[in-house]
């Protein structure tokens, strides 16, 4: 038996959302209050390349925060790579903590694929 | 072998497939996954499941 699930990712893990900056060679995360244009918000600030806010993620709540004027104060690409990226090292933390070996490769579309081996007995 | 297989697209949605799993055992391994990415949007059984299904009859015919 096979099933197939799609997953809208939530944002809850400040470990693994260091990892992806680091991945993508940003700043690390820094939970703080920061303003964007017209509010304060608190939580892992991210600052995006080009972006004139930064991105803020909400670990308890899997909320993100932005203000980037429709993509004129910051391009959707940079927010949906740190996404992907996030995605990609929180499902190689936990297969890591199961013992799992995983496999990574970038398909000619961007997308990632990962390959995750569970042990015999599992 | 037994794989879970997740393509993640460049605007952070997955898609997570089991592989060579036998009765519910696919739902269980890939639980912790599913649970630590997001909110599961949609879920499907694959043809494997259904094909699985169809041939039990046919089986227990033979074996009787």
């Amino acid at each position: 038996m096979s099933h197939i699930v799609t997953i809208q990712t939530e944002v809850r893990d400040a470990e693994a959302l260091g990892l992806a900056c680091r991945r993508l060679e940003l700043g690390e995360p820094v939970h703080e209050t920061v303003p964007l244009f017209s509010r304060e918000v608190t939580g892992y600030a991210v600052r995006l390349p080009d972006w004139r806010y930064p991105v803020v993620f909400d670990v308890e709540q899997g909320q993100v925060r932005y203000d980037n004027f429709e993509g004129r104060w910051g391009r959707p690409t940079h927010l949906n790579r740190l996404l992907q990226s996030y995605c990609v090292e929180k499902c190689r933390l936990e297969a890591r903590r199961k013992g799992h070996s995983v496999l990574e490769n970038r398909l000619s579309d961007g997308s990632i694929k990962l390959t995750i081996q569970i042990g015999e007995g599992q | 072998m037994k794989t879970i297989e997740i393509i993640i697209s460049t605007n952070g949605q997955s898609r997570l497939e089991t592989r060579g799993f036998t009765g519910s055992h696919c739902r269980d391994a890939s639980r912790f996954l599913e649970g630590a990415l997001g909110k599961v949007s949609s879920e499907q059984l694959t043809a494997e499941y259904h094909q699985s299904i169809q041939h039990q009859p046919n089986q227990l015919k033979q074996e009787n």
